[in-house]
């Protein structure tokens, strides 16, 4: 076998490091702007979704400025409307990594349309929150209590929801976003809807 | 040996997962459905395939201690490549492998090539043989895909074939043990079964 020198291998070492490192920068210095074109433009089709607007990823700007209404907060959040309701963003973690989604709400607070993703959960397990079969799930379930995946859910039950077969700790993850989009949404909303009744002169639960 | 049989052994009695059982890991993980499948199959193919051709163009330079480490900074190389372009230009399909892109490094296929094959022989056939090692990889993983989405979920690439054929009607039920990766591995074993039945000679004494 050929003998070769220290001197060498660190040469050469570090003109392969070199070389591996300036290609990938060009590389992704280039693409770049298209991943990100790309990841806007993603955002855009999902809150469109929620509200049934099938966006490609070419027409999102156009049909986003057509269907949202983007409202600057005093607080420097911002408030999502469409004709008919908010749409309310929703941030967890699951297994792997972040979730996050988008529910579309009336102004009842029930779910007009739900949609989710993830960042790297388990292809064909956890990976299934992405899907419309799963999104689905949520119409008509009302965020004024906490919703909670559970397998066997009762489907009548407008605060329960089939998790996913195999997918158990992300479905627990997107009942902790779930719970989290309840306090800083939904308690309100209960709130005003309950004053809303005492105004009315009916009775309350709560 | 001819370049053909480059192509065509790993096809058969040179398969990377039921002879080698290399990648078996990557195998389990990303077959519950087709389409996954698919696009990880062609991205390992595309990595095994390159890497091997870079190593094999650089083999006679690499110094024999540091030689992994040189063979894994060219594949994590490619693969952040394959990554950053799939991101770029298959944006849903990145999405939906999410970490499998970056877990070839890891797959055994792509260092056991190098290490066999691309360290010691030229260019061509190191290429071919990448191709042909990633195609092996490819036909079993698309098996499997095809086997669990079809009997765990009912659908084929997306499409409710099951729910089409009216079997559900019938009170037929998705086997949701297919969607789990123990059952991947009992399905490679039943792959690995056949095919040693059929072939004799790969069964050791």
């Amino acid at each position: 076998m050929k003998k070769f020198s220290n001197r060498y291998i660190f040469v050469y070492s570090t003109i392969l490091v070199s070389v591996v490192a300036v290609v990938l920068t060009v590389v992704c210095t280039g693409l770049k702007p298209l991943q990100e074109r790309n990841a806007r433009a993603e955002t855009k089709q999902m809150i469109l979704k929620t509200i049934g607007v099938e966006a490609s990823r070419d027409n999102a700007d156009e049909l986003y400025e057509q269907y949202i209404k983007e409202e600057r907060l005093s607080d420097g959040r911002s408030l999502l409307t469409f004709d008919g309701g908010r749409i309310i963003p929703l941030q967890g973690t699951g297994l792997w990594g972040p979730i996050w989604g988008y529910l579309a709400l009336d102004d009842e607070n029930t779910i007009v349309g739900a949609v989710f993703d993830h960042k790297g959960e388990t292809p064909g397990l956890g990976g299934e929150i992405a899907t419309d079969k799963f999104a689905k799930r949520f119409i008509g379930k009302s965020i004024l209590q906490p919703i909670v995946l559970k397998k066997n859910a009762d489907k009548s039950s407008p605060y329960e929801v089939d998790a996913i077969s195999g997918g158990t700790m992300t479905s627990n993850g997107v009942t902790a976003m779930l719970a989290k989009a309840y306090d800083e949404y939904g308690r309100l909303a209960v709130v005003s809807s309950a004053a809303d009744t005492i105004e009315d002169g009916k009775e309350t639960d709560r | 040996m001819k370049k053909i049989d480059l192509i065509k052994l790993p096809f058969n009695k040179q398969n990377p997962i039921t002879v080698q059982v290399l990648g078996v890991c990557s195998c389990l993980a990303v077959t519950a459905q087709l389409k996954p499948a698919v696009v990880m199959a062609l991205s390992v193919t595309v990595v095994v395939a390159l890497s091997n051709l870079i190593i094999s163009l650089l083999r006679k330079s690499i110094p024999p201690r540091i030689r992994i480490i040189v063979q894994l900074v060219v594949v994590s190389m490619l693969v952040v490549l394959v990554d950053q372009v799939l991101k770029a230009y298959m944006y849903d399909v990145s999405k939906q492998l999410s970490v499998f892109v970056g877990l070839i490094i890891t797959n055994c296929i792509v260092m056991g090539r190098l290490e066999a094959f691309a360290m010691s022989n030229p260019p061509l056939p190191s290429l071919l043989d990448g191709i042909g090692n990633g195609l092996g990889y490819s036909i079993v993983l698309v098996t499997l895909g095809f086997v669990r989405e079809l009997l765990g979920s009912g659908t084929l690439w997306g499409y409710p074939v099951m729910e089409k054929i009216g079997l559900y009607n019938i009170g037929y039920e998705n086997n949701g043990l297919m969607i789990m990766p123990p059952m991947a591995l009992i399905l490679v074993g039943i792959i690995i079964w056949i095919h040693r039945t059929r072939n004799k000679d790969l069964q050791e004494q």
